[in-house]
């Protein structure tokens, strides 16, 4: 009796229902139509990956660094790939201003046991735990704009989005182009796409 | 009965306890593609053999620039996400994972695996092959708006 007692305990340990614990009540999250979207809605820490990863402490929640989000109800830790911007941002920036705090986020965590991939996040809001104020994640562009004030024009237009107008990323299609092969790869699909 | 609640007990507080460094790192040498992993998890863009290579190349470099983490698209299919390049902890905009956006590498560092996701610190890149992955031939251009149209 007493080995079946301890044995129940592991087993119940084993598939503890965190484990397939749903986030999505109380969520508020924007569809993106994507196939293996759920919308989450959690407490959580927000972690310096390379600190929690691997131990790599010494610069942790330094700018430039990629944060996680250490869920609450289960300790798992969440990888946050997108913020709630439609044009390529990620959301570093959005939660670096929480980094080592407790926050709530709502947004859409991509899972699919076939391909397989899980605990990868889209974050769409966050706000300090305790407190009621909602912060949409969407400062991204804004933050580029600041440390980017000469980058105004893209062919020779006074506007345009981010992408088109960060100067890496013009200095490096401007060396390699668009598909990274050089100019003649570059012509030759230009020419396939356009003519 | 006692001695139950007692295992039970220690279970719950090692389960609540358990340290933020808890994953074990492994010495690995992996070659694969540096993808941008958001096009490649999401489907946002196309199915995965499309949002890597020559034909995702602005793309990928569009969501590296952006702070899109980068990943490690290996031989065999598994994915790494790469939260350092010899030395360079920018692993969110950085400008060494930008410069290898698209390229296949042969990466030298350590492997760590947690709540299933495979993480890497590249220590070296032993070999830079470039880009190897030519499928513009295949699929053109992903997304299709990444080349402007020339102008007459």
């Amino acid at each position: 009796m007493k080995r079946f007692s301890i044995a129940l305990v592991f087993a119940a340990f084993a598939t503890s229902p965190v484990a397939a614990q749903d986030f999505s009540e109380g969520s508020e999250a924007k569809t993106w139509n994507l196939y293996a979207e759920i919308p989450a809605t959690f407490e959580a820490e927000v972690v310096d990956l390379l600190c929690t990863v691997a131990g790599d402490c010494d610069n942790q929640c330094a700018d430039g660094r990629q944060l996680g989000l250490l869920r609450s109800a289960d300790n798992a830790l969440v990888y946050p790939n997108k913020n709630s911007q439609a044009a390529f941002t990620g959301a570093a920036v959005e939660l670096a201003p929480y980094c080592g705090k407790m926050v709530d986020v709502d947004g859409l965590l991509i899972e699919d046991e076939d391909f397989p991939i899980k605990n990868v996040y889209l974050v769409q809001k966050i706000r300090e735990a305790g407190s009621d104020d909602w912060v949409k994640a969407n400062k991204w562009t804004k933050a580029w704009a600041k440390e980017n004030p000469d980058a105004k024009t893209v062919d020779g237009k006074a506007k345009g989005p981010w992408f088109r107008r960060d100067p890496r990323v013009q200095a490096t299609i401007a060396q390699t182009g668009y598909t990274g092969l050089g100019e003649e790869a570059d012509a030759a699909l230009i020419k396939e796409l356009f003519e | 009965m006692r001695r139950l609640n007692f295992i039970s007990s220690c279970l719950a507080g090692l389960a609540l306890s358990t340290p933020a460094f808890a994953v074990e790192g492994e010495r690995i040498q992996v070659r694969g593609e540096i993808i941008d992993t958001w096009c490649y998890y999401s489907g946002v863009m196309g199915g995965p053999d499309a949002v890597t290579g020559s034909a995702h190349h602005t793309c990928a470099l569009w969501c590296s620039a952006g702070g899109i983490p980068v990943g490690l698209l290996a031989e065999d299919g598994t994915v790494y996400m790469v939260l350092k390049i010899e030395g360079d902890d920018q692993s969110a905009s950085g400008d060494t994972q930008l410069s290898l956006a698209s390229h296949e590498i042969t990466a030298d560092g350590m492997f760590y695996e947690r709540d299933g996701l495979n993480y890497l610190v590249v220590e070296k890149v032993v070999t830079d092959h470039g880009i190897t992955n030519l499928n513009h031939e295949d699929y053109g251009v992903v997304p299709p708006f990444a080349i402007p149209k020339p102008k007459k």
